[in-house]
């Protein structure tokens, strides 16, 4: 019996783990820090000693234009710096966890990373991943950064806030005339004003709201701009996610049962499930409904699609009477950060400085439409009024965006679906409170490690 | 020479026969390497503290904590119910393929058609049948438009409908390569078998139950066994793309919950609770089919 | 595995290999021919759904899809495709795709035939505890292994390398590989088999001469659904590759697509020219498809 075949097989063996073997040993990455074994402490190179930095930056989803921005800006750091080569890796919103997740996890990876601002940011800083930004820049510089709050944690600030995104209740002008609704002459409507006026939208025969929750970031939003009314700062907040106060509370659930009346009253365009949150954005640009909450770049689109002078924008209406309720919205929704393993975190740090120069911050709006987290951000850039007005809401006073403030699992499994519940009709206001309450619960005694951060966290 | 070399053979094989275990030494070569240590790092990460605190042993809380959420229950009871599909799912298919074995009108065409869903990537399938399903979407507008709005539903934002309206998608893709499969198998049935009990006056059912099915039998049985692994363990992707487990968590899987876990929530030690979980009860399954049925493939096959 | 025994002595040795319709024996096995055509042309109509969809929201404008998702483009325009082509990216990720899905194929295919061979048709110790081992391993959900393959593999320096990716993708293809091609070369005739021992075949030549060729429908379709399975996977290319000139194409399209919004007709134009390889290969690999089909049983 011949023995070619089983011979064969042998070699097929042999030559797989001698192939694997020989990657093994050559490091094949070219990422620097891909494959080296976590240092000791980074050296800073010495001048004109060549530096790679690698970069894994998200931006282009919250901004479009901004991975071209991000070339013009290495192009001319290279140019001033000609040591320093920046490998930038743009990331998804898909790749933007899992990647990050395994890097942190291996004590490897990119030198400077991203990730969504307060809670995850945090998540990352407990796990030793991240080297805070305020040590390595001076703060004479960070003193003009927007909204640095966001990622503070023991008097230190981790990571750096590039650009402020708002929520604004956008409008159709023309279908408030036809319904005869007057828009506020102020800032923001009371809620009774803003109640009256669905109430004669819907009379009229128009959607008085649209949106989209089948992913969820609808009911996030509501929670965000109603909820927070109810609390004076976010350590009210803090409180109920150490367990020290409990989310079934009126001034964690009331505002539930408002949104479940607008549900329940028809204020909603009936597809509201079947939407994503893009999705029933569109609805506005399609003139089918004729409030929406939106981002500036989605007012940005409705005066694009709708024409610039029929589209206006208000500030959520008032509701509640703790503290917050008159704070703004914005959010950096990205920070960026140097990551503990970086050979180089001086460079990283200064190449991170160099993005907020005037004349990038410039770019950064002529390129994106974005404002800059910055107050040396010439704000006469911007020149349509409905957007005038949401960077006046942004600037002024103090802004918080709720969602960043829970830990994600609360996010995940609890803000998320409680929105959802309420949206179609499953649970009522009284349901979706006890499931945050629940969700709390389980993360509380499933994660006693994470659970003693935040209650070490003064905010 | 040939009895010589029978005898030797014989001979041979009551020693050990090296040339199988050469034969399979490269698959399990490649098998130890790409599961073996992963499966040993999740049994020992499923009894370690759920964040990324190393060797910080916590026994059998994560397993607590998973079999008490309610989100795991319903989680599992997805995967369930999707596993009910897969007799819808294995009928269709060999309804589809026996019609095309035939080779109607258009056979050729009607076969890249059939095939052409499992072509496209799942979350592309997903985001179409997005469209078709949601309230105003073109399976309800159809439905007004014959007069049949009381049918009209929210198929994806109705926690009841929600799940059945997924199986839907999972078996239009599937069904795809079920029909490849027995094609590909009834391809080697030989027309003899069928000549022979035509002539002996044998009509199209019984043909089928005589010598298709039979003769399909074992890729049948391959098929139905993917098909369920299939539900329980690689249904990521329709989930995600088409509602993200929503609304709330009525369309949640297993795969979704031990990713949420894993990578959003950073919760490995959980993640691979689950995963061991899912890995003992399937285990668990195949040993008591086995136990029950016997394993006929085994006996008698040469 | 001949359960039905016919006096088949008048048939036997008459090749039915005759291409076309075959009008004595149409309607060997299935119900009248009204109901098929209905039930194939419905089945036909809904398949065909999600690529109309692509190509027609493809050739929209951004404004116009808002408008009017479901209907044909009012101006159909070539801009996304334009655009997505002008990313100079594109053809560098086409061409990793396409390396790393051949390479694991491959890999995984020849792995798996040499197994399945002697675990379908040799007697050895541990056979069936290895194909229920195989089965039982299709059951761990990919994205459980993500994290310690990760970290596995990390030490190792094959993180972000073709060869870790492809390592990785074959080693998950060989147990649905094995398992296929077992049950395939299970249901082959004993005797062939036993016949081309006594004439003195080795094992080599009985599965290159025999096996395979009878295989061939079989093969081929294990063929494409490995080659589907890795040109579409995005989890373990997103993580294992990281870097922008090593991207698959499926994990750089997901950077067309936004957090909040998304352009819907330049991700339609990318998806659409991601799928047209493997609608090559599937029909590429009809041929011997058709061939096995008509051909039939070889004796």
């Amino acid at each position: 019996m011949s023995r070619t075949l089983p011979r064969l097989a042998g070699l097929i063996t042999i030559a797989g783990l001698v192939f694997a073997a020989c990657s093994g040993n050559a490091p094949a990455s070219s990422s620097p820090g891909g494959s080296e074994a976590p240092a000791s402490a980074p050296a800073t190179a010495a001048a004109g000693e060549p530096v790679t930095l690698t970069y894994w930056y998200w931006a282009e989803s919250d901004a479009p234009g901004a991975d071209k921005w991000m070339a013009e800006t290495v192009a001319e750091y290279q140019k001033a710096h000609p040591n320093i080569t920046i490998n930038v890796v743009p990331q998804s919103t898909d790749t933007l966890i899992s990647a990050f997740q395994t890097a942190a996890a291996s004590k490897s990876g990119p030198d400077i990373a991203s990730q969504w601002a307060t809670g995850p940011v945090l998540s990352f800083v407990w796990s030793d991943a991240v080297t805070p930004i305020s040590d390595l820049v001076p703060a004479d510089e960070m003193k003009h950064w927007l909204n640095t709050n966001e990622n503070t944690y023991a008097g230190k600030v981790w990571a750096m806030s590039m650009y402020l995104i708002g929520i604004g209740l956008g409008y159709n002008k023309d279908l408030f005339a036809q319904a005869g609704v007057t828009p506020p002459s102020g800032d923001r409507w009371t809620w009774d004003e803003f109640l009256a006026a669905c109430q004669k939208l819907k009379a009229a025969g128009i959607t008085p709201l649209v949106g989209g929750d089948k992913n969820g970031y609808l009911g996030a939003w509501w929670f965000a701009n109603l909820g927070v009314q109810a609390l004076d700062s976010t350590e009210d907040l803090r409180k109920a996610v150490i367990g020290e106060a409990s989310f079934t509370d009126p001034k964690y659930a009331a505002w539930m049962v408002e949104l479940e009346k607008l549900v329940k009253a028809g204020y909603f365009n009936d597809d509201v499930m079947s939407l994503d949150l893009d999705q029933g954005v569109r609805k506005l640009s399609q003139g089918k409904g004729a409030m929406a909450f939106g981002t500036d770049g989605m007012i940005k689109q409705w005066m694009t699609d709708l024409g610039a002078d029929k589209v206006g924008v208000m500030r959520p209406p008032k509701w509640g009477t703790g503290q917050l309720a008159d704070a703004g919205n914005a959010t950096q929704s990205i920070s960026f950060f140097v990551t503990k393993w970086s050979q180089h975190p001086k460079e990283a740090a200064d190449f991170l400085q160099f993005m907020h120069t005037p004349e990038r911050l410039a770019a950064w709006y002529k390129a994106t439409g974005v404002v800059a987290a910055d107050d040396r951000f010439d704000q006469s850039l911007v020149t349509d009024p409905p957007l005038q007005a949401m960077l006046k809401f942004e600037t002024t006073g103090p802004q918080v965006w709720l969602e960043n403030w829970i830990p994600p699992q609360i996010d995940g499994d609890a803000d998320i679906p409680a929105g959802q519940m309420i949206f179609s009709g499953s649970g009522s206001a009284a349901d979706a409170a006890q499931l945050w309450e629940r969700v709390a619960q389980t993360w509380r005694s499933a994660h006693p490690d994470e659970l003693a951060n935040w209650q070490n966290w003064k905010q | 020479m040939i009895t010589s070399s029978a005898t030797s053979m014989t001979v041979r094989r009551r020693r050990l026969d090296p040339a199988p275990y050469l034969l399979v030494a490269p698959a399990v070569v490649m098998i130890l390497i790409v599961f073996a240590y992963p499966v040993v790092r999740i049994v020992i990460d499923s009894f370690l503290s759920p964040t990324a605190q190393r060797g910080v042993s916590i026994g059998f809380a994560n397993y607590v904590s998973v079999i008490s959420d309610p989100v795991f229950w319903q989680a599992a009871r997805n995967n369930v119910f999707l596993l009910l599909g897969v007799p819808v799912l294995t009928v269709l298919a060999l309804l589809l393929a026996v019609i095309l074995f035939d080779r109607i009108r258009g056979w050729r065409i009607y076969r890249t058609l059939v095939f052409t869903p499992y072509i496209l990537a799942v979350p592309v399938i997903g985001t179409t049948f997005v469209y078709l399903y949601g309230y105003n979407g073109i399976v309800n507008t159809l439905l007004r438009g014959i007069g049949a709005g009381g049918a009209a539903q929210d198929w994806l934002g109705s926690p009841t409908l929600v799940t059945p309206a997924i199986l839907s998608v999972i078996i239009y893709r599937e069904v795809g390569f079920g029909v490849m499969l027995f094609l590909a198998r009834m391809a080697s049935i030989r027309e003899e078998l069928y000549e022979a009990a035509m002539l002996d006056g044998a009509g199209w059912w019984a043909r089928l139950r005589h010598i298709t099915i039979p003769q399909l039998r074992t890729v049948i049985g391959f098929f139905v066994v993917i098909e369920l692994i299939t539900m329980l363990s690689w249904v990521f992707a329709y989930v995600y793309s088409m509602t993200g487990g929503g609304p709330g968590f009525a369309s949640s899987v297993l795969e979704l919950y031990i990713w949420k876990n894993a990578f959003a929530y950073r919760a490995i030690g959980i993640a691979s609770a689950v995963a061991v979980l899912l890995l003992v009860a399937t285990s668990a399954l195949i040993v008591v089919q086995l136990l029950v049925r016997g394993d006929e493939r085994d006996t008698g096959e040469e | 595995m001949s359960d039905v025994k016919t006096d088949s002595t008048a048939l036997a040795g008459r090749r039915s290999a005759r291409p076309g319709p075959r009008p004595f024996v149409r309607r060997l096995v299935s119900p009248p021919a009204i109901f098929k055509q209905a039930l194939m042309l419905s089945m036909a109509i809904a398949a065909v759904y999600p690529v109309y969809y692509m190509v027609v929201t493809s050739l929209k404008t951004r404004a116009g899809w808002t408008a009017d998702q479901f209907g044909l483009p009012l101006a159909p325009t070539l801009d996304n495709y334009l655009a997505v082509l002008r990313d100079g990216r594109i053809p560098i990720w086409f061409f990793n795709s396409l390396t790393i899905t051949a390479a694991s194929v491959i890999v995984a295919t020849a792995v798996a035939t040499l197994a399945a061979f002697a675990i379908a048709r040799l007697r050895f110790r541990g056979r069936i505890v290895l194909l229920r081992l195989m089965i039982a391993l299709m059951v761990i959900p990919p994205a459980v292994l993500i994290l310690p393959l990760f970290l596995g593999l990390q030490p190792l320096g094959l993180v972000n390398t073709y060869q870790g990716v492809v390592l990785i993708y074959s080693g998950l293809l060989v147990p649905i590989s094995v398992y296929m091609l077992t049950s395939f070369f299970r249901t082959l005739p004993g005797e062939l088999f036993e016949a081309a021992r006594i004439d003195g075949a080795s094992l080599w030549q009985i599965l290159v001469r025999i096996v395979l060729p009878l295989s061939a429908p079989g093969f081929v379709t294990l063929v494409v659904v490995n080659a589907l399975w890795v040109w579409n996977e995005l989890l373990i290319a997103l993580v294992f590759l990281q870097d922008d000139q090593k991207r698959t194409l499926m994990a750089g399209l997901t950077l067309f697509k936004g957090h909040y919004s998304i352009n819907e007709p330049l991700v339609m134009a990318g998806t659409f020219l991601s799928v047209l390889p493997m609608l090559l290969l599937f029909l590429f690999g009809q041929r011997f498809f058709v061939r096995g089909l008509v051909a039939g049983a070889v004796k």
